[in-house]
């Protein structure tokens, strides 16, 4: 069965799949030389994804109008204190945006 | 000494004796029931990025899929022995007929779409910033703060649905000449689609032409098809996923190690 990968631009598609791939680790790198640094991954990824939950929450109940201004205040300043808290520990371990992500397989991916 | 295994088929028989593989060893079936699993004997350890290695089990299973309905195993499956195996074959039975009857005559296809996205999120945020139509009046940093995040959150909202009306363009293309179709949108702002579409096997040509007729249709979207594959997206288990099953991580790892002009047809 003879097979076609047919495109006019291989090149692009190549160096998109490549962003994929390197974008997303499919395990945490954990062993006896880094194992502070990836425990440090897999909880700051699970601390993200709750973090932008709330995030997302709070734009659509900002969007809906059923926020009071009291409540606005208050969740933005929540919102800010966490995302400084996190730029803060992921300073400190080192770990940049696109680290924070896991591929659960068929599931897709975390963030 | 381990045994690797390339794929379940849906036969006893023996595959051809000139069929080797990983390591160069000969490639023989194991039958439980009516089925079999297509294996070969392996005393070396494999490297999960060995180029070589991943291409020789694509070769194996689309040798196989010349013959049999076949279900590939992800790569690098192993098992310490053939009892391992038959109980695997036995724990699984029913779900490996299931989806050989879902699959038979079937075969997969890759279309993957790129669009602009750097371009379309640039003008969809110089839209937002000229309308400068904010919510809230930012007296305080919390809500400062909160009007930055919710033009943000507007501007991802509008882009994605962009992206939706896209895909549903590109994805009407295929609609009428498939089974089964997974989608997966966005995997970066400029891969729009990575889609695989589950196609009857008599059915192929249409969906090439389909293809054609797509990449014609003008715009500034690329287009990449890839296939026949064996349907590794399409596989359903109801037992578990223990992760033993081909996916898209193996075709994607095929489609970067394959050199085009050593293999393919332009």
């Amino acid at each position: 069965m003879s097979k076609t990968i047919e495109t006019d631009s291989l090149e692009i598609f190549a160096n998109e799949m490549e962003k994929v791939k390197d974008a997303l680790p499919k395990k945490i790198e954990a062993n006896p030389e880094n194992a502070e640094k990836g425990l440090a991954k897999l909880v700051l990824t699970l601390i993200e994804l709750i973090r932008k939950l709330m995030e997302k929450q709070a734009m659509r109940r900002v969007e809906a109008g059923s926020l009071t201004d009291e409540e606005i205040e208050r969740v933005g300043e929540t919102l800010m204190k966490l995302e400084n808290k996190m730029k803060e520990l992921k300073e400190i371990f080192g770990l940049k945006d696109e680290e924070l992500n896991l591929n659960l397989g068929p599931l897709g991916d975390l963030l | 000494m381990s045994l690797y295994a390339y794929a379940i088929i849906d036969s006893t028989v023996g595959v051809e004796e000139s069929i080797k593989g990983l390591s160069g060893a000969p490639v023989y079936t194991i039958p439980y029931r009516d089925i079999g699993i297509v294996i070969s004997d392996l005393n070396a350890q494999i490297q999960k990025e060995d180029k070589k290695s991943v291409l020789k089990h694509e070769e194996v299973v689309e040798m196989l899929m010349d013959k049999f309905t076949v279900l590939p195993m992800r790569f690098s499956t192993l098992f310490s022995g053939k009892e391992q195996v038959l109980l695997m074959m036995k724990n699984y039975y029913d779900d490996f007929i299931e989806n050989l009857d879902r699959l038979r005559e079937k075969i997969e296809f890759g279309v993957k779409t790129i669009w602009p996205g750097d371009l379309i999120r640039e003008r969809i945020t110089t839209a937002h910033r000229k309308s400068d139509n904010l919510p809230l009046v930012a007296s305080s940093s919390g809500k400062s703060f909160m009007n930055e995040k919710f033009e943000n959150y507007k501007i991802d909202k509008e882009f994605e649905e962009e992206a939706d009306r896209c895909i549903a363009i590109v994805d009407g293309f295929f609609s009428k000449f498939i089974s089964e179709k997974r989608l997966e949108k966005l995997k970066t702002d400029n891969l729009l689609l990575s889609a695989s579409y589950l196609v009857d096997n008599e059915k192929r040509d249409d969906f090439k032409k389909a293809f054609e007729e797509l990449k014609s249709s003008g715009g500034d979207l690329k287009y990449m098809l890839s296939g026949p594959w064996p349907a590794y997206n399409f596989i359903t288990l109801k037992h578990s996923g223990d992760g033993k099953f081909g996916g898209m991580d193996l075709v994607e790892t095929v489609l970067q190690h394959k050199d085009p002009e050593e293999k393919d047809e332009k």
